[in-house]
Formats: C-alpha cells, structure tokens, sequence
C-alpha cells in the first residue's frame, strides 16, 4: 500500500528554529483530551481565523528542529481535529518526531521547506517520488527517506496497526 | 576510511540476531536486556491495557528483562492515584515482574540496582534513562515505542550515528557536572545531536564522578540526542560489578571508529550557568543574572540530589540559614543516597539550615508538589524549565547547579556559589 499524494495548502509557517509545538494551544490547555475542546483552543494565539480558514488536507511547516522542549500529544491532536494532514519542516527534533510518527501522523522531513513555500501555497507532498512540489510556483524539494519501520507505522494508521499486523494478530 | 565501531554500533549489534556490531543507519531488530517504565496515568496502565486488548497477552515473556518503578505520585495524594499503584503493583505480581516501589527515582534506583550494567542495552518511555550511559550501558528513552518492547522479544530500530565531545580541563570549585552539561548545550546547540548518540569522554571526564556523569548523560535530550553514553572506566565497572543481577561484559568504541562530529569542549574557566526560563537551550552565565529574586529552590530530580550535590549544598548551608519565606526543597535521589547522607551528617545540616528535606520522589520535578503559584520563581536542579513545569504557567524555573541552589536559598536571589566555597576552605 502506497502513502499516495497529498494535496493541500500550506496553512501556517513556523519559521522560528526549536519551536515548542505546546504553544499551538498553550501550556494551560496541555491537559485536555478532548480534541474538539483541543481544535477549539489550537492557533488561536497565531490566528485567531485559523478554525475556519483551514480545510482537509493542509499541512502546518515548521523550520529547524521542529518540536524542540517537551512535547505532548495534546497540540497536534487538535491540529489533526481541524483537518491538519501533515507537518513539514526543515528538520524534526527527535522526541517530537518519533511521537507523532507512533501516532500515525505523516511528518514529513524537507530541508529547504521554509523557503520553498510561503503561507497558503497550494502544495503536493508525493511519497512515491519522495518530493514536495509547491503547485503555485512550481519549484519542488525532496523528501528525507523514511525507516521502513516509519513508513510501515505511516501506511496502517500508527505504532500498534503496525505492530498487530507483523505479529499477524487479527 | 573507518574500520571501527562506536560503542553503540556495538551494544545494539550484539543485541541483533546476528550478535555483530552493526554500523550506523542499520535498520535492525534489536532485543534490550532490560525493559524499565514508570507508573503514571497514560503511562504503564496504556501499556498494561494494549498489550492485553490489542496483542492478546495475558503473561509477558521472559519477566526477569523487566523492571519498573513506582516513583511518581509518591506518596498519593488522590484514591484514583493509589488505585494506578494498584494496578501496577497487581500486574508486577501477576507477571512475575521486579517492582522497585518507594526506593528513589526510577533512573537512580536503576543504576542501583544493576541494570545500567557496562555494555547492557536498556529502554524505557522516558528519556531521562539516559543516565545509564554513565555507566557505559546503552539507555534509551523510546517513548510509546516501549509497547513494542512487551509484545516482541526484540523491537525495530535504527542504528544511530555518534557526535563524540572529549573534554578537557577541570573544574573550579562551585561549578558541577551540572554546568558540564549546560555548557555543551551551549557550545553545540539543542539541535547538534538530533537522532544521535552523544559519546563523552577525554581526560576530564575521569574526573568526574559517577554521580556527575549520570547528571550530564541524564540530560542528554536537549542536545537532541537519542541518548548518551561513556566508555566504561574502571570505576563504572567496578560500581555495576557489585550490583548487575547478571554477567556483563563491557565495551567501548574502537579508536577509528566512525563519528558524525567530534567536539573537544575545555572546561577550564567555566563559571556556573543557568538556563533561562522557558527554554532548556537557554543557557546563560549564572553571574550575569545574580540578584534576581526567587521564593523557591528545588535540589532533587534525577538529573541531581546525589550525594556530591547533597554534600556542596551542605558545605554552603553549614552554619547558615535558609532566608525568610523562601522554601528549599532537598529530595535525595534515592532512598539509598538518603540513608547515606543521613550517616554523613549531611542531612542534619540541611535541615538545621532551614530546609524542608523529604523521601525521593519525583512528584517536585513537575510541579505535582511544592506548586509554584503565579509570579513565583524558582532556583532548581530539577530536569526542565518549560512553561507550568513546577506550576502555574506564569511562574518561572532557573535551572542551576545544586550548589547554586543552596546559595540562592540563603540569599533569597539567584546567588553565586563560589564565594562560599572560597569561604569554606578558609
């Protein structure tokens, strides 16, 4: 099974390097779970229009180091409730990266990203051809290649999909 | 070209089904000869749910490479928090599983107890299992990929690449293992060792006790690194000798081994330092920021409260007193380093200098206890100092070292602490 194409904008550019995704709904919002109540607080601080501006399928970029300090699930939970479909950037902090990976959510590794789009670019990420192409400008980077195991936990949906189909458990 | 191999190419190579080293960026099977957790809501009670409802196993395999630690939420404060230690103490039970309940940090009681053996390969979900790198065992932190580790004999990973820094020089009196650390973070950045081993070593490493190198490896996250680790001297075999439950047999990187980078940091001339709040990379000279006043100071956590930070902030308390209002929370490490310092004489000291001394737990580090209220500051050897970390998310945490938390308690302001060291040899 393929990760396919994904078509989309590009909703919002966190261009600043170590950003700590907790901002994305802020620090007295870490402990919701819900993630209606977590979509309801997510980007206010950055935009408060973000909730109706979004659509299936945009992807949030982020520049170096991308999700340094100390990460929880919390803020992309409600970006994902909004219709986040991915999050691109020039480099992942390890932590944050191996988290959201484990959740199923495609994180997408591109140096250069920052500068290949700006904010509501229409944008193509093609994992077959491991690149990100920018469809109002038409410039394109590649992809840094995934781990099999990253990919496989991508295809079925996260860490336990992944490891209940190589168990072969049903 | 390379022939070598770093001592994790060689840990995670011996735990593959080949038991060959195996060279960066391998996609291996590795299988860890111990498997360490935490209770905490979302924590061991996932795990324990998971592997049950979704996998189907009602008994875990090969019990004795487990153990884990009820550490947080200690003492309970909640009847749902004492229902978590239940459950885990019922599955430990159920399993077959070692329990270290009440003996310290788990990270701490660990080492203790053997499981950070030189060239053991450990995981856990927390990172800060790292510090078994000061004993040159391979800890990682692999976060939910842990329920791997009890549904498999053997879990997915990628073969690291390796920054080597090699320190050189030596410390002045009142700057710690502590300092050490934030100063690599500030010399590489917190990106420099992103998915990567962090490997320590150079003559002045040797000169750093045990005990600071599990505070410098501990931390290792910051740089981004995956873990850290120390080729094992003679010291770390000798302490891991007397505890290990089972034969080791250490390793250490070959002298042409492959690195990503290669840092030679000098410690001479380097001052204390403190991490400015709210970012762990934050890093700052202590003396530049010196005045500053705060309410609290926390010396514990698993970075810290070992018996050399204990005795540096008793060398500085001795015959002194905690300020008016401020509140110093000192928590042993372990309940091993308690009794310790209790027969030193150490822990009289702190507390006839004022401060509120309490059993290990590791409910300080995150505010669980000793909450920090908005507005207030605190001076703290404590793991992290992110917004909320120790309470309100308008309250602030300076990271320091454990001598410069002493001082601070007695001033009631961010304090320097080699004046009293200076005071103390005459």
């Amino acid at each position: 099974m393929s990760l396919g194409v994904l078509h989309g904008r590009v909703a919002y550019i966190f261009a600043d390097a170590d950003f700590d995704v907790d901002q994305i709904i802020g620090v007295e919002n870490i402990r919701l779970t819900d993630p209606d109540a977590l979509a309801a607080c997510a980007m206010r601080h950055f935009d408060p229009d973000f909730a109706d501006l979004v659509q299936p399928g945009d992807i949030i970029v982020g520049g170096e180091n991308f999700g340094y300090g100390h990460p929880h699930f919390a803020p992309m939970i409600g970006l994902r409730r909004l219709g986040i479909s991915a999050v691109a950037a020039n480099s992942f902090a390890t932590g944050y990266w191996r988290e959201e990976i484990a959740e199923g959510f495609p994180q997408i590794a591109c140096p250069g990203i920052t500068g290949l789009v700006a904010r509501w670019d229409s944008v193509e990420v093609d994992w077959d051809s491991a690149e990100i192409r920018n469809c109002t400008t038409g410039d394109a980077l590649p992809i840094t290649p995934y781990s099999k195991a990253e990919i496989g936990m991508l295809r079925t949906g996260g860490l336990i999909p992944y490891l209940r189909k190589r168990l072969g458990v049903t | 070209m390379a022939v070598g191999y770093t001592i994790a190419e060689k840990i995670l190579g011996r735990t593959t089904a080949a038991g060959t080293p195996m060279p960066a960026g391998s996609e291996v099977e590795v299988k860890p000869d111990y498997v360490l957790g935490y209770d905490f809501p979302g924590y061991l009670d996932l795990i324990f749910k998971q592997i049950k409802e979704e996998f189907g196993i009602e008994q875990i395999a090969e019990p004795d490479r487990f153990a884990l630690f009820i550490d947080h939420m200690v003492p309970a404060t909640t009847p749902d928090e004492e229902e978590l230690h239940i459950v885990t103490r019922a599955w430990c039970k159920a399993n077959g599983v070692r329990l270290h309940e009440r003996e310290g940090i788990g990270h701490q009681v660990a080492a203790e107890a053997g499981y950070g053996a030189p060239g053991a390969f450990v995981v856990h979900f927390d990172g800060h299992v790292s510090q078994l790198g000061a004993f040159g065992a391979l800890a990682i932190g692999i976060q939910t990929q842990l329920l791997e580790a009890f549904v498999r004999e053997r879990i997915n990973f990628t073969v690291p690449e390796t920054t080597k820094v090699n320190l050189i020089g030596a410390l002045e009196p009142g700057v710690m293992a502590r300092d050490v650390f934030h100063h690599l973070v500030r010399v590489l950045g917190p990106s420099a060792c992103r998915f990567q081993v962090l490997e320590l070593g150079g003559p002045a490493l040797t000169a750093i006790s045990l005990e600071g190198r599990q505070t410098i490896t501990g931390l290792a996250m910051f740089t981004g690194a995956l873990t850290a680790i120390c080729n094992p001297d003679q010291i770390a075999v000798d302490y891991m000798r007397e505890r290990a439950p089972t034969s080791f047999e250490p390793v250490s990187s070959d002298s042409d081994a492959n690195y990503a980078a290669v840092h030679e940091i000098n410690l001479n001339g380097l001052a204390p330092t403190v991490v400015l709040p709210p970012n762990p990379a934050g890093v700052a000279e202590l003396a530049n920021h010196t005045g500053l006043e705060v309410q609290s100071g926390y010396l514990g956590s698993c970075a810290s409260g070992r018996l050399e930070d204990l005795r540096a902030a008793a060398t500085i308390l001795k015959g002194r007193r905690v300020a008016q209002e401020f509140q110093l929370h000192i928590v042993p490490t372990s309940q091993a380093i308690m009794a310790a310092a209790a027969k030193e004489g150490i822990l009289a000291t702190l507390i006839e200098a004022g401060a509120f001394v309490t059993s290990s737990s590791c409910d300080y580090c995150y505010g669980r206890i000793a909450t920090m209220a908005k507005g207030q500051r605190a001076v703290s050897t404590g793991t992290l100092n992110v917004r909320g970390r120790m309470g309100s998310p308008d309250s602030e945490i300076y990271l320091c070292n454990a001598a410069a938390v002493a001082a601070s308690a007695i001033e009631g302001r961010i304090a320097d602490p080699r004046p009293y060291f200076v005071a103390a040899e005459k």
